[in-house]
């Protein structure tokens, strides 16, 4: 009966994969997609995504904060917390941690996690924290999630080589767990988000598989094809953050995004080539090969306008952009 | 829950009272089902949480009775437990007294074959959904299933709080629970049963449904016990390995197997081949539910209406 995220519903592979897609949007926050968190909302779930970071660091098992966050998200889109006291952003990481626990049948309790200094709060007021968590989550503690379906899509690529399975999924993963920081994220689909993982981890291991598994992901029936190339447009440019570092020595110039243009237009067309789809699905190709640079841009201005205190992500994102063009040797250039 | 207006108590499931009501908002006409929170230290029970959360989760399929959501009410200024209502779609009767009113009705007679066919086809479906999501029911009978006569729709009710909210031996209403659709496994203290359980009782509630009346009627262990025998014939090690060794097995009086036409003479052929197979002695020769879709019995039924 325990919670296991890639198999929420405890079930005989395929048999469950209809009910996934069909029941997974219960288990997303409700954001309205018009609107946009404020400021004090998104300091309220940094800081609550740090709590529950902090205490379920002893666990040394990255689906329990996952699964921690994703009930902070769905309680705090269906409750916003208006007030300031600090004690309730406490509370809320402590009861969402204690849920998650107790789905995922860890034998730990809440007082495992409460010697921590600075938490100390009765049962009995955490107890009602909970309730009152169940109660805006309608009980679904099932969640599903991207893990849910990472399995699922791999089964389209027809693998024959179980390490490179490995390597895709170890890969996809890390960019899922990244991605549940980057609030934008929230109102995409799980199923969408594993998918765009998914590419975005093939496009780097394997780029000259790339083209088929994009195929393969946009022919399944259950994929929103607008939704799947918006969302891994992001993840794109979540999966580049952690190579942040390694180019940071490499470039220093802020103009390269028009010579970005000319390299996405250009390899598009190889995409289209390799992969000798019909004109109507190549011109579809295009347009995902296009629409990054059309989209970054929009999400540029809409940052700006509503994350000011954001605009520091921007720099270092464009150097790392930069980096696999500059520099051939590297192994991970896109199109190899 | 002002939400609701109670209108009555339309029974006492295994794990506490259900009542019929109504939204006031909508009109919409629910079953609250009233549970008791056993809370422990460590604040809402784990188990309480992941069965809940499963029901929720299983009741999106067709062939299971609705969830419609939760609600907890605090009590704890009267007994001291908060109290959970799980709130269901309302379904007006169930197999038990749908099959009554075909026994003891104006009109008695048997149930239309098609009919028959049909329900059981839709409990093979529902058991089937929970089976794939690794839930056993364990305790399918007819006052289970909940039918509505006009749609002609029978779902699975009654589910998956076997753990969270310990199975009692008597229910509130000290109505003995019943034995009749209980598995040979279990009633001889099997610990590790499984899927076949539903089986059987699937087999049991197929039966009563042809013959208007239940198969097995014993009225202790013991007694259901023989009632099997009697009909199936006393199991042997042949038929179902490792069966003299279970915990509660002591030496019957040894029965041949009777012709099940006899019992169930409403069945055709096919109708009892499928039967045999839910009744199969040893759990892992015991027809799936899955398989049991593709059985020949329904080979006339309109599958693409489910």
């Amino acid at each position: 009966m325990e919670l296991d995220l890639e198999n929420p519903l405890l079930s005989t592979f395929h048999d469950s994969i209809p009910s996934l897609f069909l029941i997974e949007s219960d288990h997303m926050p409700s954001l309205p997609q018009s609107l946009k968190p404020t400021e004090f909302g998104l300091s309220i779930r940094r800081e609550a995504m740090s709590l529950i970071l902090h205490l379920s660091s002893n666990f040394n098992d990255p689906f329990l904060p996952y699964l921690s966050v994703n009930y902070l998200d769905r309680f705090l889109s269906a409750q916003p917390i208006t007030q300031v006291k600090p004690w309730v952003v406490k509370l809320t990481a402590i009861s969402c941690v204690c849920l998650a626990l107790k789905m995922k049948e860890t034998g730990y309790s809440v007082s495992d996690i409460q010697n921590d200094e600075g938490f100390i709060f009765d049962m009995e007021t955490i107890e009602r924290m909970e309730l009152l968590i169940l109660g805006a989550l309608q009980w679904r503690m099932r969640s599903i999630t991207p893990f849910s379906f990472i399995n699922f899509f791999i089964s389209l690529f027809k693998f024959k080589d179980p390490p490179l399975v490995q390597a895709l999924k170890a890969r996809a993963t890390e960019i899922i767990f990244k991605a549940q920081n980057d609030i934008r994220l929230l109102e995409f689909r799980p199923s969408i988000i594993a998918a765009s993982a998914l590419l975005s981890a093939s496009h780097e291991l394997f780029p000259l598989q790339f083209p088929c598994f994009r195929k393969a992901i946009s022919s399944c029936s259950y994929v929103n094809e607008e939704n799947l190339v918006n969302c891994w447009n992001l993840m794109q440019e979540i999966a580049m953050d952690g190579y942040e570092s390694v180019w940071e020595g490499v470039s220093s110039s802020n103009t390269p995004v028009n010579v970005l243009d000319i390299q996405f237009c250009s390899s598009s067309t190889t995409t289209i080539s390799d992969s000798g789809k019909t004109k109507n699905t190549s011109s579809e190709a295009a347009a995902m090969a296009v629409a990054p640079v059309r989209l970054e841009r929009d999400q540029k201005r809409t940052k700006i306008g509503c994350f000011p205190n954001d605009n520091s992500l921007l720099l270092p994102r464009i150097k790392q952009e930069k980096g696999p063009l500059e520099e051939k040797s590297v192994p991970r250039a896109i199109y190899s | 829950m002002e939400k609701y207006e109670k209108l009555e108590k339309v029974g006492e499931g295994t794990y506490g009272k259900v009542y019929k009501a109504k939204d006031k908002e909508t009109g919409q006409l629910v079953a609250l089902k009233k549970t008791r929170l056993e809370m422990d230290e460590e604040g809402v029970p784990p188990t309480a949480l992941r069965e809940v959360s499963l029901l929720q989760m299983l009741s999106q399929s067709l062939y299971i009775v609705r969830l419609l959501c939760v609600e907890h009410v605090d009590s704890k200024k009267e007994h001291g437990k908060p109290l959970l209502y799980l709130v269901f779609e309302y379904i007006d009767t169930d197999l038990k007294k749908f099959i009554d009113t075909y026994r003891k009705g104006p009109n008695p007679g048997p149930l239309p074959p098609s009919l028959v066919q049909s329900f059981l086809y839709q409990l093979c479906k529902g058991v089937a959904h929970c089976h794939s999501h690794g839930v056993l029911h364990r305790d399918l009978k007819p006052q289970n299933l909940l039918v509505d006569k006009e749609k002609g729709i029978l779902k699975i009710a009654d589910l998956g709080l076997g753990r969270a909210f310990t199975v009692p031996l008597k229910s509130y209403t000290h109505e003995i629970v019943t034995l009749w659709y209980r598995a040979p496994e279990v009633l001889l203290g099997s610990s590790h049963y499984s899927t076949g359980v539903d089986m059987w009782s699937v087999g049991c509630i197929f039966a009563e449904m042809a013959r208007r009346q239940a198969l097995f009627p014993g009225d202790s262990e013991f007694q259901q016990l023989l009632h099997i025998f009697r009909m199936m014939g006393t199991p042997t090690e042949k038929q179902w390995p490792g069966v003299s060794s279970l915990q509660d097995w002591h030496v019957y009086p040894h029965w041949e197997p009777q012709n099940l036409a006899r019992a169930v003479p409403a069945l055709e052929p096919d109708g009892l081949d499928l039967l045999s197979k839910m009744l199969k002695y040893d759990p892992a020769e015991r027809i799936s539910a899955k398989a049991a879709l593709d059985h020949p019995f329904f080979d006339s039924l309109d599958k693409s209406q489910f």
